[in-house]
């Protein structure tokens, strides 16, 4: 498994964390393509309710999608922190919102761990890994999962709602 | 001779680009030379390119035999076998092709009627060097079929044809193969504003190397990036007009906002410059679609022993290169029926007083911001009572709908999908599965399709094409606070009602506009999915069409008409239904342009529950 190869190797893994809700979360520093502030929105009817909308990024229209929604968390007003990571996923380039930014952390990999046995399942699967770090506990996440595992969901809200 | 991979792909490609549409051309003078048996100039000009035929085409030339259909058949066949090949080295596969029995027939063609050598006996073709005339159809040089068979045996695939080939004359070779990269006729119009000049060059028929500059062949891919970058200047330009005018507001006296101003509508000026340079470089003739249809016109016509002259005119029409692509197979689609169907038998037309040969008019022109491609023939017409019988027959409408159908509308009952009217399905056309799909896919490239029939006389279809594909009119509407873009193209009027005019049938609200009812959509319920803030007494109803199809959309407001450039929404929000994409007003926020096919169709399926 690639967590495996990851703690076998002395290598070193750079995160962007970002905060939702209490849990701190992290992703692939590669996968990020920038970090922009909330900006309006223009909602899409007949999608999933994690995705907020499309915005427009420099001429480029892009969706975002509601990262609290997506886990399950309860929708939260957006503050001065929220923050959109527009992340490069296979070529398609999507916008992900967030309560807060935290920082850009390195990360040896040898203390990052396969996720708990308890909440590995069916809908866990886009944990790659939980990092300690100082006494915190950081998630990594595999963003190319989560987006694979939403087009299937808005496959079937779209079969649903047809 | 050594070449690295990358070098041979690059000659593999080059090779297949030009030979693909050498062969095109040498269809289209077949079919001339079938209809003008005495013109050797013209021969000339296939001599200069073919070899695998060369010596039935001599005695074509010498006069020793006639023109006549057979031997067309097999020449045609061979052009055929030449393409089969061509595909073969496209797809890197090793198949060989069996050519010895179309070679034997030539050679049968060839020996049978004057007993002269066989193939590989031919002395070179002096003919071949003859100046060449300086006839429009001409500057269009044919084929490469000498290269296409030589360059194939490096790669192992043709080899057949090249043993059977008679040794290459010298001179048509070099000339030939001279010409190649000028003669691409799309190339040339869409990146030369001029398109006499190349054709006068080929004529001169002397210094290539100038000419071989005048066109480059470019990938689609940097045309689309430089569409779009084309497109973002424009929505800066927006954008910035948009602030000037703010400016202007703010402080009207200071020197330094005028000049403002000034600068920018010199970029408005230049931006749009940009933008329409860009999209005619995507421009193609129509001339490309167009070409392969004298080719089909005879085989059908042959198959179904009838006699068919197809009249072109138009070619050089432009079309965005999307268009292009989509518009193809809907017009063979139509020119196949008009053959099966539309046009009688030479004896059924003599009888009827019209002359053997039927005939159907293939044309282009452009109207307004619209193209338009007609497509006419002078068959036995569609009869509109035929239609409502046979709709009625398939439970597509009841009697009472047939009785009340105007003449007129029961034409559109075609491209009602399922429909059928041939008693008798055959492999050309009457499957059931066509204008249907006709109409959806001119409906996906935003155009309309209209069709005009009298019995005995004949038939026509219209298609209503857009210029370009990227840049789009669009009314802007708001529904529950949210902004959307319907495609002009479908819009066929806005009226004001008051909800009272409003009226259901069976739980449906529908309209009725100067006699006509339309069913209603409330646009508020679908971007917010089912509830609706109570509006004002006054609503705006937009009728909007799909092909013959027409509906009524329910808004709050009509916001105004906008140029806007349409973008899709990425891999991930692909194919949401009722949107077809989204585009970025001048203050920067996205709107999002509704499907109205698929809107035209979703209420279609309500309705039919």
């Amino acid at each position: 498994m690639e967590i495996k190869k990851d703690v076998d190797s002395k290598e070193v893994l750079q995160l962007v964390t970002f905060r939702l809700g209490s849990e701190e979360f992290s992703m692939d520093i590669l996968k990020v393509q920038e970090i922009i502030r909330h900006m309006d929105l223009t909602r899409v009817p007949r999608t999933p309710d994690f995705v907020d909308g499309v915005i427009n990024l420099r001429g480029r229209v892009i969706p975002v999608i509601d990262l609290r929604k997506r886990f399950g968390m309860s929708a939260d007003e957006k503050t001065n922190e929220t923050r959109i990571i527009v992340a490069d996923v296979d070529n398609s380039i999507v916008g992900l919102k967030v309560d807060a930014v935290s920082e850009v952390l390195r990360l040896p990999a040898d203390t990052v761990e396969p996720p708990p046995l308890l909440v590995k399942g069916a809908e866990s699967d886009y944990i790659k890994g939980v990092g300690k770090l100082e006494g915190r506990l950081i998630i990594l996440l595999d963003i190319g999962k989560i987006l694979s595992k939403t087009e299937k969901d808005v496959l079937v809200g779209t079969l649903n709602a047809a | 001779m050594s070449f690295s991979n990358n070098e041979m792909d690059e000659i593999i490609n080059d090779f297949i680009t030009e030979a693909s549409e050498g062969l095109d051309a040498l269809d289209q003078k077949f079919i001339e030379l079938e209809k003008k048996p005495g013109d050797t100039t013209l021969l000339n000009d296939i001599f200069r390119s073919i070899h695998t035929i060369e010596d039935v085409l001599n005695k074509l030339r010498k006069g020793d035999m006639a023109v006549t259909a057979p031997i067309m058949d097999a020449i045609l066949q061979a052009v055929d076998i030449i393409k089969l090949l061509l595909n073969n080295i496209r797809e890197r596969s090793d198949k060989e092709e069996n050519v010895s029995s179309i070679i034997n027939i030539l050679k049968g063609i060839s020996s049978g009627r004057s007993g002269a050598s066989a193939a590989g006996a031919q002395p070179p073709q002096a003919g071949a060097q003859k100046p060449r005339q300086a006839e429009p159809v001409k500057a269009v040089e044919p084929v490469k079929a000498p290269e296409s068979v030589k360059a194939a045996e490096p790669v192992k695939t043709a080899e057949p044809a090249a043993k059977a080939e008679p040794p290459v004359a010298p001179a048509p070779g070099p000339q030939a193969s001279a010409t190649v990269k000028d003669i691409n006729p799309a190339a040339s119009r869409s990146v030369d504003k001029e398109p006499s000049r190349p054709q006068a060059k080929a004529d001169e028929g002397g210094d290539k190397t100038r000419e071989r500059e005048q066109s480059i062949r470019v990938d689609i891919g940097r045309l689309d990036a430089a569409l779009n970058l084309a497109g973002e200047l424009v929505l800066s330009r927006n954008r910035l007009t948009r602030l000037g005018s703010k400016l202007n507001e703010w402080n009207a006296e200071s020197e330094i906002v005028a000049q403002m101003e000034e600068a920018i509508s010199q970029l408005g000026i230049v931006t749009s410059d940009i933008q329409l340079a860009v999209m005619k470089m995507r421009m193609q003739p129509i001339a490309k679609v167009f070409n392969k249809f004298p080719r089909m016109v005879r085989d059908l016509a042959r198959t179904t022993n009838k006699e068919v002259e197809l009249v072109l005119s138009g070619e050089e029409t432009e079309l965005d290169k999307t268009v292009i692509e989509e518009i193809g197979d809907p017009l063979v689609h139509i020119v196949r029926n008009s053959i099966d169907h539309g046009i009688e038998t030479p004896e059924e037309r003599v009888a009827m007083g019209k002359p053997r040969c039927g005939t159907i008019n293939l044309s282009a022109y452009q109207e307004g911001r619209n193209i338009i491609v007609a497509i006419s023939d002078d068959g036995k017409g569609i009869n509109p009572d035929a239609l409502k019988k046979s709709a009625f027959e398939k439970g597509l409408i009841t009697a009472e709908d047939a009785e009340k159908l105007p003449a007129k509308d029961a034409l559109s009952l075609i491209f009602i999908p399922g429909f059928s009217t041939a008693a008798q399905v055959s492999s050309i056309s009457g499957r059931g599965v066509g204008m249907d799909v006709v109409k959806t896919n001119i409906s996906r490239i935003n155009g309309t399709i209209s069709i005009d029939s009298e019995v005995g006389k004949g038939t026509r279809i219209l298609f209503r094409l857009p210029l370009t594909l990227a840049i789009i009119q669009a009314l802007t509407v708001e529904a529950n606070g949210e902004v959307l873009g319907i495609p002009l193209s479908n819009v066929i009027e806005n009226i004001r009602v008051t909800s009272s005019e409003i009226k259901t049938i069976e739980g449906r609200e529908v309209i009725r506009i100067r006699d006509t009812v339309y069913p209603l959509v409330r646009l508020g319920s679908i971007v917010s999915g089912g509830s609706e803030a109570a509006g004002s007494e006054w609503k705006y109803i937009v009728i909007i069409s799909i092909g013959e199809r027409k509906i009524g959309l329910i808004v709050d407001r009509l916001h105004g008409q906008e140029e806007i450039v349409m973008k899709s929404m990425g891999e991930y929000l692909k194919g949401t239904e009722g949107i077809s994409g989204a585009c970025i007003n001048g203050d920067g926020k996205v709107i999002l342009i509704l499907d109205i096919a698929g809107l035209v169709e979703s209420v279609g399926r309500v309705y039919a529950k």
